[in-house]
Order: C-alpha cells, then sequence, then structure tokens
C-alpha cells in the first residue's frame, strides 16, 4: 500500500498549482488542489483510480472549484495542519480545508470498491 | 489502516493465526520505540470505544499487549466514562465502517496468500510507497530511521470526532506561526512556498502553509521554531521592517499616477497622517495646462515627460503662477493649479502607502536629474559630505574610509582593517564599540569628505589622484593632482556614466569663474575669502575657485540653469551669475563657419563661449569638438555676444505648437538674448543699453529697461511684452523683474493701479484721460487725481487674463481668426477686453455660432464688412498705423506686423 489512497502512483509530490485564480479545483476526495488542466493531464496524485487523466467528465465530476482556503504541506507526516486535517497519508502538496460538495454517489461506490476512505464533507 | 485492521481482526476473533501473527508483529513494532508504543496504545483503545456498539465484551485482549497492561487500566476507566462519547463517535464514523469492510476485505485476500512476508507489506504501517520487494528488515531500517529522526510520532487517519479531539496538537507538535503577507496573495505565497520546498528539499523545515480565505493579509505557517519560519519568510517579514524607514532625504518610488516609479526624495513625514512630502521632477503639460484655462480640456493618453517646472515658461503661457510661503518652513513656494514648486521640483504631498522604499536604487541619471540649481548649489555643503553609492565587490581595501549605509549601525564611519570574500572588518570611528565589526560588504559604502586626497581605481581616470573638492551625491569631484582639472569621479561600478559625465564636464578650472559661497553670495576674482572647510580651513585667501554647476544632460529642460538661477537667487547678482547661469543654454550661433548650428554653451570665459555643437555631439566625441565661438569685445554687456541666439526650452522639447520659436535678440546694441521675464540677463540689469528709438525694429516700443528703479512695475499691471522681433506677448506683471515690458494704457472705465509717485501701489479707476494725463479716483481715499498715463497701470481681472491673453495670440499669429470659448458669457467678456486692448478692433460674431467665431472688424470700416482673413487685417491695420501717427500707447499691436506691411 503506498499511502492511504491506496491509488498507487509513483509520485511523491503532487504537482503544484501553476495559477492562484478561478481555475484551481479541489479534488472531493483527497482535497488536493491543482488548476484544471494539471488534473486533466495528470489526474489527482492521491486518486489515481478515478483517473481523470484526459476525461473532461471524470476530471469535472471528481473536483470542484467550489473550495474554502489552501494549506500546502511540505512535510504531511510531520505536519499536525495535515494530521488534523486528515491528509497527512497525501503526498505533499497543494491542498484545501474543506471542499464545498460531496462526491457523487457513483464515485463514491467507486471508493469503496477501490477499498479506500471516503469522507463527505462536513455541513455547517 | 493497517493498524485498524489490527483491531479488527483482534476484535473478530476469527481467524487465530491472523490474530497471532498481528501480536507478533505488534510487538516488534513496539520494541522500536517506547513513545510509538504509548501512542499505539492510545490510539487503540480509542478504536476500541468505536467498536463498542458491537456489543462485543471481550475484553481480553490483555494478551495482546505485554506491557499494556496499565494502559488498559485506563482504558476500562475511561469506556465506563464515556459511554455517550462511543454511540456519537459510532454514528460520525461511517468511514470506520467502510473501512471494516475494507479491511476485511483485505485479511481475507490476505488469508489466502500464504505467503507471510506480502502479509506483512499488507499490514505495514505508516510506510508510504515501498516497494514490494523490500523485505523486512529493510522495513524495520526504514522505521527505526525515521523513529530516530524525529519525535514526532505518526497520525493515524481515522476519522472520528473523539479521534478528533484526540489529535489536538501537544507541545510537541509544529506550532503554526502567522505571518503578514500582501494582501489578495495569501494563496500565491502558500503555493509559492511549497514550489519553494519542492525545489529546495528537505532543508526546509516548513511544515505546511496555510492560506485562509477569511483572514485576509496574513498566512500561517507550521513549524517548530520561529527561526524555520523566519528563514523562509525574511522576504515578507522585512516588509515591515522597512515600511517604518521613510525618513527625511530618503530616497523613494512613486508606486501610482503619473509619477508611478519615478524617483522621489522624501521632504517631510507626518507620522500620524501617515503621509509624507516628496520632491519630484514634475511631469506636467504646461500646454495642456494653459489649453484648459480656455477651452476644453483634450483627452490625455500620455504622460508628459518629467522636466523640471519652468515658472518663467508657465508665465509665458499665461498660466496662472502663485507664489505662497510655507508657514511650516517658511520656504517659498509657486503654486500653479494647486501644486507647489520649489525650484523646478513639485513638492507633493502624498500617502506614505503610495511609496515604495523598497530597493530604491537611484541609477546614476535619475541623482544627476535631481542635481538642481537649487539643490547643488555650491554653497550647500551640508547635503555634500557623504557618498552612498552601490560599490562592486572587492572595492575596498584596507585603509579605506566607509560608512555603513544599512541596518543597525547606519552611518556609522569607520575605517576597513580587513577585507574577506564578503564580509569587511571596519574600525569603527566611535567608542564604546567593538574594536571591529564584520559587516557585509553590501551594507558598505566607501566615504569622501571634501579635502580628502583619493586616488580614483576605475574608469576613464583610473590611477589620477587628486583632492576631493565636493560631494554631491554619488558624485565626487576631485582636482587632479597632475593637471589640475576638475574631474568628475561617477558611481565606480558604472565607468561607463563616468566616461561620459567626464567627457562632458571636463573643462579647466578658470581663475575667473564666478560661484556662490555657502551662504550664496556671489564670489568673484579677487574677493577675499575664508575657507571653511577642507585641509586649508580657516585661512584667508584671495581667490577660489568652485566648481559650475554641471550642464544638464536632460534635454527637455535645457534651458534650465539660465533660467532658474536668476529665479532664485534673486537674479541681481552681477557679470557672474550670467556667465554662470549661460552655462547649459541652448544657442544658436549667428555668424560664421558654424553658423545656424546650435550647441549648449558648455564653458564661459570671459567674452568667450564654448558651445557644444549639437550635431557633432556623439558619444565619446571629444570636447575639442565643441566649437569656441569667439566673441568680440571684452564685456559681457558691451559686446555683441548676440552672435548666438538663445533657445527656448520649447524649441526642444517642440511639444508646444504655439510655442515661438527660437528668437533673435531684438534690442540693438548686440544684447545678450534674454526672455520676457529677464530669465537670464547677464548684464546688470539697469545698465542695459536700451533707449527708445533706438531699437531699429521695435520703434513704438516704449522706454523701457533704462529706469529699471523707476516708478512703474508694480504686481497685477498688464503689459506687453517685448522681446525677440517677433511677436509681443501680453502679461501680467506677478513680480518685477528687469525686462522689456510695456504697459498696457488703461481705458476709461477701467480698473487701474498707481504705478509711481506718491500713490505708487494705490489702486484705482480710470475716470477720464486727458492727452497724457489720466484722471484716476483713488479707492481708498475716493480722492480724485491726475497722473501721467504713464504711471498708471491696468489692472486686469486674472481670471479673464489668460483667456484674453490667448485670443491675442492666435489672432496675432495668423493661423486662425477665431477662437472656440465655452460659452456666450466668456466671449463676450473675451470681446469687451480685445476691444479694449486693440484700440482700433471691434469683434463682433458670426451669424448662428455663438460660441464659436469671431471676426474681426475696424471699428471705423465695420459697416463695410468683415475681414475675409487675417492677413487682410494686418495689413490694414499696418497702414492705418503709418496713416494716423497712433499714439504709441494706443498701438498696441505687435510691431511685427508693422515690420511686415509697412
Amino acid at each position: 500500500m503506498a499511502s492511504q489512497g491506496g491509488g498507487g502512483g509513483g509520485a511523491t509530490v503532487a504537482q503544484i498549482p501553476t495559477s492562484f485564480g478561478h481555475e484551481l479545483r479541489a479534488c472531493l476526495r483527497c482535497r488536493l488542489v491543482k488548476t484544471y488542466d494539471q488534473f486533466r493531464e495528470n489526474g489527482c496524485e492521491n486518486c489515481r483510480f478515478f483517473q481523470m487523466e484526459d476525461d473532461h467528465e471524470r476530471v469535472v465530476d471528481c473536483t470542484t472549484p467550489n473550495f474554502t482556503g489552501l494549506i500546502s504541506v511540505m512535510d504531511p507526516t510531520r505536519s499536525w495542519s495535515a494530521r488534523w486535517l486528515r491528509i497527512g497519508r497525501f503526498v505533499p502538496g497543494c491542498y484545501t480545508l474543506s471542499v464545498s460538495e460531496a462526491l457523487p454517489q457513483d464515485l463514491q461506490n467507486m471508493c469503496e470498491e477501490e477499498r479506500v476512505p471516503y469522507v463527505p464533507p462536513k455541513r455547517v | 489502516m493497517p493498524r485498524r485492521r489490527d483491531e479488527y481482526e483482534e476484535d473478530d476473533e476469527q481467524d487465530e493465526e491472523e490474530y497471532d501473527a498481528v501480536d507478533e508483529e505488534d510487538e516488534e513494532d513496539y520494541d522500536d520505540g517506547g513513545k510509538t508504543k504509548r501512542k499505539r496504545g492510545r490510539s487503540d483503545f480509542i478504536d476500541d470505544y468505536a467498536e463498542e456498539d458491537d456489543e462485543e465484551e471481550e475484553d481480553d485482549d490483555d494478551e495482546d499487549y505485554g506491557g499494556g497492561a496499565s494502559a488498559r487500566g485506563g482504558k476500562r476507566h475511561r469506556k465506563a466514562a464515556s459511554e455517550f462519547f462511543d454511540e456519537e463517535a459510532a454514528v460520525d464514523s461511517d468511514e470506520d465502517e467502510e473501512e471494516e469492510e475494507g479491511e476485511d476485505d483485505f485479511i481475507d485476500t490476505g488469508a489466502d496468500i500464504p505467503d507471510e512476508d506480502d502479509r506483512r507489506i499488507h499490514r505495514r504501517p505508516l510506510l508510504p510507497r515501498e516497494g514490494e520487494q523490500e523485505d523486512v528488515e529493510e522495513i524495520e531500517r526504514r522505521i527505526q530511521e525515521r523513529y530516530a529522526k524525529s519525535l514526532n510520532v505518526e497520525y493515524d487517519e481515522e476519522a472520528t470526532d473523539v479521534e478528533q479531539q484526540a489529535l489536538l496538537p501537544s507541545v510537541r507538535d509544529p506550532k503554526l506561526w502567522m505571518v503578514k503577507c500582501a494582501i489578495g496573495r495569501e494563496r500565491e505565497v502558500a503555493v509559492c512556498l511549497m514550489q519553494k520546498s519542492i525545489d529546495k528539499g528537505p532543508e526546509m523545515q516548513i511544515r505546511s502553509v496555510i492560506a485562509l480565505d477569511h483572514l485576509k493579509n496574513y498566512i500561517y505557517i507550521e513549524a517548530d521554531k520561529e527561526a524555520h519560519v523566519r528563514e523562509e519568510m525574511t522576504d515578507v517579514l522585512s516588509v515591515e521592517s522597512k515600511a517604518i524607514d521613510i525618513s527625511r532625504d530618503t530616497w523613494v518610488r512613486m508606486k501610482i499616477g503619473i509619477y508611478k516609479g519615478d524617483l522621489a526624495k522624501v521632504v517631510d513625514v507626518d507620522n500620524v497622517r501617515q503621509r509624507a512630502t516628496v520632491k519630484l521632477i514634475p511631469r506636467i503639460d504646461l500646454q495642456a495646462l494653459a489649453n484648459k484655462l480656455e477651452e476644453v480640456p483634450k483627452k490625455k493618453a500620455f504622460t508628459p515627460p518629467a522636466r523640471f517646472m519652468n515658472i518663467d515658461e508657465a508665465r509665458e503661457l499665461h498660466i496662472r503662477v502663485e507664489r505662497r510661503r510655507d508657514q511650516a518652513t517658511g520656504d517659498y513656494f509657486e503654486k500653479i493649479e494647486g501644486m507647489m514648486f520649489k525650484d523646478g521640483f513639485l513638492y507633493k504631498n502624498v500617502s506614505l502607502k503610495s511609496l515604495s522604499t523598497q530597493n530604491v536604487q537611484p541609477t546614476f541619471d535619475e541623482l544627476e536629474k535631481f542635481r538642481h540649481p537649487g539643490e547643488t548649489g555650491d554653497g550647500e555643503m551640508s547635503s555634500l559630505t557623504t557618498l552612498f553609492a552601490n560599490r562592486k565587490k572587492g572595492h575596498f581595501m584596507k585603509g579605506d574610509r566607509v560608512i555603513i549605509i544599512k541596518g543597525d549601525l547606519r552611518n556609522l564611519k569607520g575605517w576597513v582593517e580587513k577585507v574577506e570574500e564578503d564580509t569587511v572588518h571596519i574600525k569603527p570611528n566611535e567608542k564604546g564599540l567593538p574594536k571591529t565589526l564584520a559587516i557585509s560588504d553590501k551594507e558598505l559604502c566607501k566615504y569622501f569628505e571634501p579635502g580628502n586626497h583619493v586616488k580614483v581605481v576605475s574608469g576613464a581616470t583610473e590611477g589620477a589622484t587628486g583632492m576631493v573638492v565636493s560631494v554631491e551625491g554619488h558624485v565626487v569631484n576631485i582636482v587632479s593632482d597632475t593637471t589640475k582639472e576638475l574631474v568628475l569621479k561617477g558611481v565606480p561600478d558604472r565607468p561607463d556614466v563616468g566616461l561620459v559625465r567626464l567627457r562632458e564636464i571636463k573643462y579647466k578650472i578658470d581663475k575667473k569663474i564666478f560661484a556662490k559661497d555657502r551662504y550664496k553670495n556671489t564670489l568673484s576674482v579677487k574677493d577675499v575669502v575664508k575657507i571653511l572647510d577642507g585641509p586649508c580651513r580657516g585661512n584667508a585667501m584671495t581667490s577660489r575657485f568652485s566648481h559650475l554647476r554641471t550642464p544638464p544632460r536632460v534635454p527637455q529642460s535645457p534651458m534650465r540653469p539660465p533660467r532658474g538661477g536668476p529665479m532664485n537667487f534673486g537674479g541681481r547678482h552681477g557679470g557672474g551669475r550670467g556667465h554662470d547661469a549661460l552655462v547649459g543654454a541652448v544657442v544658436k550661433i549667428r555668424l560664421g563657419h558654424y553658423k545656424g548650428c546650435k550647441g549648449r554653451v558648455k564653458d564661459v570665459k570671459g567674452a568667450m563661449v564654448r558651445v557644444e555643437l549639437e550635431s557633432q555631439m556623439k558619444p565619446g566625441s571629444p570636447p575639442s569638438r565643441a566649437y569656441e565661438a569667439p566673441t568680440p569685445g571684452s564685456g559681457w554687456t558691451n559686446t555683441p555676444s548676440s552672435n548666438y541666439e538663445a533657445g527656448t526650452p520649447r524649441d526642444s522639447s517642440s511639444a508646444y505648437a504655439n510655442a515661438p520659436s527660437p528668437y533673435l535678440p531684438s534690442t540693438p546694441g548686440g544684447q545678450p538674448p534674454m526672455t520676457p521675464s529677464s530669465a537670464y540677463l547677464p548684464g546688470t540689469p539697469g545698465g542695459q543699453p536700451m533707449t527708445p528709438g533706438s531699437g531699429g525694429l521695435d520703434m513704438m516700443s516704449p522706454v523701457v529697461g533704462a529706469d529699471n528703479e523707476g516708478p512703474w512695475l508694480l504686481p497685477d499691471i498688464l503689459v506687453s511684452v517685448r522681446r525677440s522681433g517677433e511677436e509681443s506677448a501680453m502679461g501680467v506683471i506677478k513680480e518685477v523683474l528687469p525686462s522689456e515690458i510695456e504697459i498696457v494704457a488703461p481705458r476709461k472705465a477701467e480698473k487701474i493701479k498707481i504705478m509711481g509717485g506718491a500713490h505708487r501701489g494705490a489702486t484705482g479707476k480710470l475716470i477720464g484721460i486727458d492727452g497724457t494725463d489720466g484722471i484716476v479716483k483713488v479707492d481708498d481715499t475716493l480722492d480724485v487725481k491726475i497722473l501721467d498715463m504713464l504711471s498708471i497701470g491696468w489692472l486686469l481681472p486674472l481670471t479673464l487674463f489668460p483667456i484674453v491673453i490667448k485670443a491675442v495670440h492666435r489672432m496675432a499669429r495668423g493661423e486662425v481668426a477665431t477662437t472656440a470659448f465655452q460659452d456666450r458669457h466668456t466671449r463676450l467678456k473675451v470681446c469687451l477686453s480685445l476691444a479694449n486692448i486693440f484700440d482700433n478692433i471691434r469683434f463682433r460674431r458670426s451669424p448662428g455660432r455663438s460660441t464659436q467665431l469671431l471676426i474681426v472688424v475696424m471699428k471705423n470700416h465695420c459697416s463695410i464688412g468683415t475681414f475675409q482673413n487675417f492677413q487682410l487685417f494686418i495689413r490694414f491695420i499696418a497702414k492705418l498705423s503709418a496713416l494716423h501717427k497712433i499714439h504709441r500707447h494706443a498701438q498696441r499691436l505687435p510691431n511685427v506686423y508693422l515690420n511686415e506691411h509697412d
């Protein structure tokens, strides 16, 4: 098991967003933040099984532009913030503090099949 | 995960073999470190809580943990106390169930695979991304490494609220440091720091960076020590410390507006109101300003070039200039349209936030531009004693005098003791400090004082030795030991600039040069002076040299020194001022081989003027190319130095379409060129050999200069300015300066000002004219006086004046005899004014265009019709004036027309 994400993939560090504006999207499962293009080209480093690469629909389904806050995690294993946010097992990269949507049901099922945990965002 | 799975397995208790394996594995792990063990224990029993609702009563997992008995006890106790927590936890931990299923699957899979190693890999905790081939020893080793490296334990991923509570930070966790950052850049900073950590690798001690959407202006940085944060955030942090660094005489740059990027010097700081007064080179389009007074302002899309404000020029364009005294400083400012000017600089009050203080490194050129007459006057020693220059590496040598320009020790002076690669050990000049201080060479700068004996270490004059005469900003003036030439030394690490300067400014020290002393008194040859500074301090001497103000290299302000000079210093100094002021003036050579060539006066020596010709001024051209224009005669005022004509500044900027072109000296006797408001009068004003009638061209012009101290010329009087032969200009006297102007005689019923006699300065109304006498009713006393018309000036309402003048100019130029006005009312007023100025004419609007057209009509002939064009009108007036011998005061048309059409 390479990481908690379980999706495999050899990346040790996630791609870093190349812009800071509205192009940013966050993965609905692991909350990784990248630009749309980055997701489209390389998928999500933590959730390989979503296979977002070159799949516009999938990228749109699995990611959202609606998220709050940004955290760059350099050292997830030793960061309290990452632990607290439960992203301590993911690869280093930029994450969001919270996403405002839940993963669509079929993709949740996919997580289940892949035996990776999925935590839906808490409703306030 | 792995650990969780262990728990589940224990709970299930279905697979004994599995269970044993778990036990073994756990014990192995725990042996690695006591801390880990404790942690494990904690999370284990928390997990157990979560499982409580399964109603599994087996509690004999004591045997799982050899050394965990005490922990178990604690667990039981807490379990009893937190029944409802457990329920909550169960409700909230959906993912636990998911995981359970997942893990169960795993376990099944695992059970199918007999290979122990594979199993272990599956259940291996906390080791992401390791090749499956790695054997157990390798894994153990890694675990050991990791735990040895960090006291921080790894954290479980499972999310229940209870667990979340358990994750609350402990003292051992890294802390969050709040760091200020640019507003709106929070995310950018976070992302950039992430990138930096990737680039830099593991040496970066920051764990994470958090940018909260609702918290502007700040980010959080997670790190163990503040130093770690500081290390990475020096740039960000330094902003704060530098922001306070605005003080008097600081160089700053403007951040916004048309001056964006421009260099400015702080004159005053108001920390309470967070504002500062800065001194800038103005970017003002005088023509646009003048136009605004009359017409609808045109759309302006361009930023005017930076050039010094020339008050005279503004006056010429009939822009209203006020002279105000600043109450705080007592200095006088020229005020135009609410903007304050002094010595050509704009003084602007701005918010501190609009100033950039970081990395303000004025270029040599910029500093040169700031060397304006007012600032670089020879007497101003106080500002000349230090030199701050950005130095190239390796320029410090033992024994150099240096000054610290950055940090806490700023302005500390000392001597270089030892030079290392980037560090310079200096011996401070102050008592009570360590014997030597190690300072970064970037924080140091050489320091010169007038009188120092120095050697030039780079540039064209490398090797030359000499004495420092003065220090101005980044330029040291040195008198060479060998050649006795004045050498200008630029910023050492920019020798190219130094070279250019050298070429331009290399002139011999002429003992005849006049200068000003520190109190701005004019000095000339054989004056007895006392040396106040330098090695010969205290000695009395009978002559003294001083370096001349360097001519500006900026083409936009060619006339700056001559015009600005006399204005600033009263303009009444003797010939010395004239010589000085002429340097830098743009002139045109009128006679000889170089006839027609334009150039700039480089040097004035007696009657000789050295002119650098524009056409030949190529970079690198030797100064010998400059044309030495010989001027016959010996003196200034009585020699035909009018070999050259002075160009106007507008001539070179060419932005002003209406501006008069370079003018020829119109006055007889070979007067030096002069500007209407006496921008420079090399000779003494009273000594102008100008008499009425002697001007071949200007036969109508009245007596002007001869009686300078005479009764007339008071502020606010409408005058006609005789100049240069092309046209006359109207003006209102703001200040009395010797010049060629004539008073425009007032009309009946106009407001006047008495300029001579006992009532000089009084205002009144002209109630009648009797020959050359005017009947005046004085405002204050209501007395009726009979005065010579010559001593009565027309008091023109200033608001209307620019419009009137503009209209006159336009018509007089013959371009178009029409002028657009904003409304009928203005047009009417202008018409009335013009009708008063121009004796014999009247204006009539063209039908249907009430605000557009003015047609010039002669009073006596208007019944015939209008003039087709202005030329006809001119011709007519010319004839008329010849016929009627109009009284000279009544003749107020530009003399040029008379000459042309006579």
